[in-house]
């Protein structure tokens, strides 16, 4: 079975995420023993109160006792498991906490094959079904060592026919249960599968959906997604209806238990039957004692059947968290931390490198630059142009070769501080969640100066929502050419030194192509060195030399 | 409130049969359980007392005790009915209500449609119908049967026990409940809103982060939003824990109120039983009655403390006012009619079939407005108008429209999953079909380089380069193969000649549809009959 390696993974998930917080739990599980042992009080008040009603001794009298009894019992019983509520509640929250920081941690820097989507959900919607598990699962085992068993010497002391009864009828209960978790834990890996699913499938359709519609395929993606949710709906119910089954099972071998206890001590009472009250006859009161006893015996048998079914889901969930610790990645140099930048002049060197892009290897040219170049890299689509921009600024891990920059290697020592005196303009535009101002480099910067130069100041004023405008992701709200141009401005305001832009005079028309040119080649005047991938052949001519790239 | 209202209405409506039956089976498995604790208790009270008297034999043993089997069985499995069918039905109707707000989305004008932040959309469909799941099963379920269970134990120990124990139930119990359950509503509204908010927030936040992650790597601003994204997650639990002690408090307090409840029906039956007004096996009766009361009281607070969390839900969630009606006879194209003809007070375009005409014009000078007007994906101003075989667009069924009149936008997305899976977004294609429209595109070498159309590709179509992802883009419009194709800035980000052979392997690949083309660069090929200049 290609499951054993995972299993064992998870395992070792569940290890980690219980094992710190083990002492809470183990306290809150002791306060909840606690707890049910005040009920032998209560059912014995009871019982003796009733018993006094049918023999008519002390009815007045009895009757305020067993309630004073009773209501103290209950408000510890209440503040007990209010206790223990509050420490399992910061025990759960201090593991997910944990668990949220660890996957934000990864997130920020190493792209893994799962969707941004799915990610977030197994961040946000996922994370919490830990709960159940860590908040239950402990301590319904610690009831189950003590309860029942606390349950079955006080039943016996009245009579060893009860005792035996329950001792015979109880471990059914963890039998069953055992042969259910396992089937419970794949239905809730299959739930959490489809979760996943659903939430990348729908990300990408969200991000589309303009050309969804203009496709006419609206109602093909509502038919498609209408399966996934109807699947979810499915995989979901699967995983109740187990949970619903197995505790319809235990609660009728639990009903079967009570009952038979009840027919015994029936019987008992009545004279028929006259064994097994060490030789006294049943009196009432421990009749009704053992009745009302028995259906607590059986209580944490089945809060542990019930939380094995938490366990089965929170294992799940942990084996994914396992499973997206150990994904392949395809992580970046450096860590993305803010730097001071690269000491030296400025200069770089790519010498024999190969990108390793995933599931091929791309070969880049070779180039030597200078401070204050301006090159072009041109060469067919596909080529492998933006590559070599992105394998520039440390975003692509090279299998062979090397590039030096400054005089270093660039590695993951070097890969933050060179990134600080670098600005980057992808060929898609992405614009993150955030205001123009913030997205254009935040209010200390000189963004007049900026978008003037980009040729991009009117467009700003036209916004109606000016600086503060939030565009879509691929910048709905302005034109192709106009996200492009504040593109630049962003690179312009950075006041880095090096500019390394991907197609820049994309989607402009030739005398706006032609002012972003100038603007370019005004910054090199002004010392900055430019790299350009692009096919405009009016841009290649401009700058100093072209490096043909070819695939 | 109202939107709550609403929502609870949609979830009970979508499968009504379902849902009454759930909840009458809610109710007897309450009731069952009162029953069973009741009938038991009196059977062992009672069996004692004939014991003691000497009359063990002339008992009835097998009524008592088969009654106790029924109850005991019965509510078994009428809990597991009740579990199954309200269950399904509310999934049922949650999936439902996920896909019609997807559809609600996707109606949504271009302009909203570009702005769109699909992290938002995601979160409203994910997250927002997800809070909605115990609406009906965890507040009105709960609160119904429980409440009713209340009132009939009352009325059924009313009539076997006596007045004072009977009255007592619904004049503690009610008024009791209610009051800690407002309390708890109160309590927690602003917690249970805060953590959902702090949650979506976080979802979204990671969504963007991961997303927008080069860009944060390029300004070294990692530390910075994951330091931002750690506070919303802080900002979460603490609601989530202040939730959390509201919760308890009216566990606390209904277990407490449900304490009193049974001490008070001791002393009531007890005094019952020193008055001669009641027997001994009776006043049993009462009192465990009281005790099973427990199953219909403690559950009521967990929908209670969600409720903040589901009114903001419902809000985001219920729907507006339906979006204008579209025409319902399809429209019949008027023969002989050129395929699309765009009228402005300038100019007007003639496009017959076979027809290819440029458009082009400075940044900014209406291209891309023009082509989604003639696409009807924007309104179309009253000094313009657009027909389609003759018929003006508005006329036509939009499923009508868009087999016959695709436009491929200046920004368009692909999706994560095979080549296949993106050339199918808008229809099934066999795989002739698909190899020939990547032949048009110049993709076909790409393609089968990586092993064939099942090649996958990441999120949002990433592993191609920008010029190929462009091309993608263009073969799936092509594959609908329209009648009228308006492409805006086809070849961006290609070079000059793979972009003229993409051109021509567009015109080769549809010879018969108009073709409507704005570009910068290219608008003087051969390709062109006619060229048209806005602005
Ligand atoms: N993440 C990736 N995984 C696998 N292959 C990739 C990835 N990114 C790019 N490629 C492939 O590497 C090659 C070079 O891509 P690159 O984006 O560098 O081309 P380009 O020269 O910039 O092209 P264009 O002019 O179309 O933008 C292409 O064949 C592309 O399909
Ligand atoms: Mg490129």
């Amino acid at each position: 079975m290609s499951e054993k390696p995972d299993r064992a993974a998870a395992r070792a998930a569940e290890a980690r995420l219980i094992a710190p917080v083990s002492p809470q739990l183990q306290r809150a599980g002791a306060l909840s023993v606690l707890a049910g042992l005040l009920w032998p009080v209560q059912a014995g008040g009871l019982a003796w109160a009733v018993s006094g009603w049918a023999s008519g001794t002390e009815v007045m009298q009895r009757s305020l006792w067993a309630a004073a009894i009773f209501l103290v019992c209950v408000l510890l019983r209440a503040l007990l498991e209010h206790r223990a509520g509050a420490l399992l509640f910061r025990a759960a929250d201090r593991v997910i906490g944990g668990e949220r920081a660890r996957i934000l941690g990864r997130e920020a820097l190493s792209r893994e094959a799962r969707g941004s989507a799915a990610v977030a959900a197994l961040c946000v919607q996922k994370l919490p079904m830990l709960q159940p598990w860590i908040t239950r699962y402990r301590v319904a085992a610690l009831k189950v060592l003590l309860l029942p068993l606390a349950l079955l010497l006080l039943s016996g002391w009245v009579s060893w026919v009860v005792a035996l009864i329950l001792l015979v009828s109880g471990p059914l209960i963890p039998l069953f249960m055992a042969l259910v978790g396992m089937a419970a834990e794949e239905a809730s890996r299959r739930q959490l599968g489809e979760i996943a699913s659903m939430n990348d499938m729908l990300m990408d359709r969200l991000s589309a959906l303009q050309d969804i519609r203009l496709l006419g395929a609206t109602e093909r993606a509502a038919a498609d997604f209408e399966q996934r949710a109807e699947g979810l709906r499915a995989r979901t119910m699967a995983v109740l209806r187990i949970a619903f089954l197995s505790s319809t099972v235990l609660e009728l071998f639990a009903a079967i238990g009570v009952a038979m206890v009840a027919v015994y001590v029936g019987f008992s009472l009545l004279g028929v039957l006259t064994f097994g009250t060490w030789g006294q006859p049943m009196t009432l009161s421990g009749g009704l004692f053992v009745l009302l006893l028995a259906p607590e015996f059986f209580q944490p048998l089945r809060d542990l059947a019930a939380a094995w079914h938490d366990r089965a889901s929170g294992l799940a969930v942990a084996q994914e968290l396992a499973e997206a610790e150990t994904a392949e990645r395809l992580s970046v140099l450096g860590e993305g931390t803010p730097a001071t930048p690269l000491a030296g002049p400025l200069a770089v060197e790519i010498r024999s490198a190969v990108a390793a892009l995933p599931g091929r290897l791309l070969a880049l040219p070779d180039l030597t630059l200078k401070a204050g170049e301006a090159v072009a890299l041109s060469g067919p689509s596909g080529a492998g142009k933006s590559t070599c921009l992105m394998a520039l600024a440390g975003l692509v891990p090279l299998a062979e070769g090397e590039i030096r920059v400054c005089g270093r290697l660039l590695d993951g020592e070097t890969a933050d501080a060179w990134r600080a005196r670098m600005a980057f303009l992808p060929q898609r535009p992405h614009f993150g969640d955030m205001t123009l101002e913030a997205y254009l480099g935040g209010p200390d910067a000189d963004l007049e100066t900026a978008l003037d130069l980009a040729q991009a100041g009117r467009i700003v004023a036209r916004l109606p929502e000016g600086l503060a405008t939030r565009l879509g992701e691929r910048g709905g709200g302005v034109s192709g050419g106009e996200a492009r141009r504040l593109m630049i401005a962003r690179a312009v305001a950075s006041e880095r030194e090096l500019i390394l832009a991907d197609e820049p005079t994309a989607d402009l028309d030739a005398e706006t192509g032609a002012r972003v040119i100038r603007a370019l080649l005004d910054l090199r005047g002004a010392g900055r060195t430019l790299v350009v991938a692009t096919h405009d052949p009016a841009l290649i001519a401009a700058l100093d030399r072209a490096v043909e790239v070819s695939a | 409130m109202k939107p709550m209202l609403k929502m609870m209405r949609q979830l009970l409506g979508a499968a009504p049969w379902a849902m009454t039956r759930g909840a009458a089976l809610a109710l007897v498995v309450l009731l069952m359980g009162a029953a069973l604790l009741g009938l038991s208790g009196w059977f062992i009270t009672a069996t004692g007392i004939a014991g003691v008297a000497g009359m063990g034999i002339a008992f009835d043993v097998f009524r008592p005790s088969a009654g106790v089997r029924f109850l005991a069985l019965g509510r078994t499995a009428a809990r597991y009915g009740e579990r199954v069918l309200t269950h399904d039905a509310t999934l049922r109707a949650l999936a439902a209500l996920r896909v019609d707000l997807l559809r609600r989305q996707a109606r949504a004008g271009a302009r909203a449609l570009a702005q769109l932040r699909s992290e938002t959309a995601l979160t409203r469909i994910i997250a927002d119908v997800d809070a909605l799941d115990g609406l009906v099963l965890r507040l009105l379920l709960p609160l119904l049967a429980g409440g009713c269970t209340i009132v009939l134990a009352a009325l059924a120990l009313w009539a076997l026990v006596g007045g004072g124990v009977a009255l007592m139930l619904p004049l503690l119990l009610l008024p009791g409940a209610a009051l800690i359950l407002l309390v708890l509503a109160r309590r927690s509204l602003a917690p249970a809103s805060e953590a959902e908010a702090a949650l979506q927030r976080l979802r979204r936040g990671l969504i963007d982060m991961i997303r927008d992650r080069e860009a944060l790597i390029l300004a070294g601003q990692i530390p910075e939003r994951r330091a931002a994204l750690a506070q919303v997650d802080g900002q979460a639990r603490a609601a989530a824990a202040r939730l959390d002690r509201a919760d308890r408090g009216a566990g606390l307090a209904l277990s407490l109120l449900h304490g009193i409840a049974v001490a008070l029906a001791i002393v009531l039956a007890g005094a019952l039983v020193a008055a001669g007004q009641a027997g001994a096996a009776a006043a049993a009766i009462a009192v465990f009655v009281t005790l099973a009361l427990a199953e219909a009281l403690l559950p009521l607070r967990r929908g209670v403390s969600e409720i903040g969390r589901m009114a903001d839900a419902a809000g985001r969630v219920a729907p507006e006012t339906p979006a204008e009606g579209a025409p319902d006879s399809p429209a019949d194209p008027v023969p002989g009619a050129p395929a699309m003809v765009l009228t402005t007070p300038q100019q007007q375009l003639i496009l017959q079939p076979g027809d290819a005409v440029a458009l082009s014009g400075p940044s900014g000078s209406g291209k891309t407005t023009l082509l989604l007007q003639a696409a009807g994906l924007i309104p179309i101003p009253p000094e313009r108008s657009v027909t389609f075989q003759g018929r003006s667009i508005s006329q036509w069924r939009e499923a009508d429209f868009r087999k016959n009149v695709i436009m491929l936008p200046q920004r368009s997305a692909l999706i994560a999953g095979s080549v296949r899976d993106n050339l199918t977004l808008a229809g099934p294609a066999e795989d002739p079909e698909i190899w020939s429209v990547l032949d048009a595109v110049d993709l076909a070498e790409e393609v089968r380089r990586r092993g064939g159309p099942d090649a996958l590709l990441g999120e949002g179509g990433a592993g191609l380069s920008g010029g190929q992802a462009r091309r993608l883009c263009l073969a799936r419009a092509l594959l609908k193969r329209p009648s009228v194709l308006l492409l805006d800035e086809p070849t961006e980000g290609l070079d000059s000649a793979t972009a003229a052979r993409v051109m021509a392997g567009v015109r080769a690949y549809l010879p018969q549809a108009a073709l409507l083309v704005a570009l910068h660069r290219g608008a003087d090929s051969g390709l062109f009959q006619r060229r048209v200049t806005l602005g």
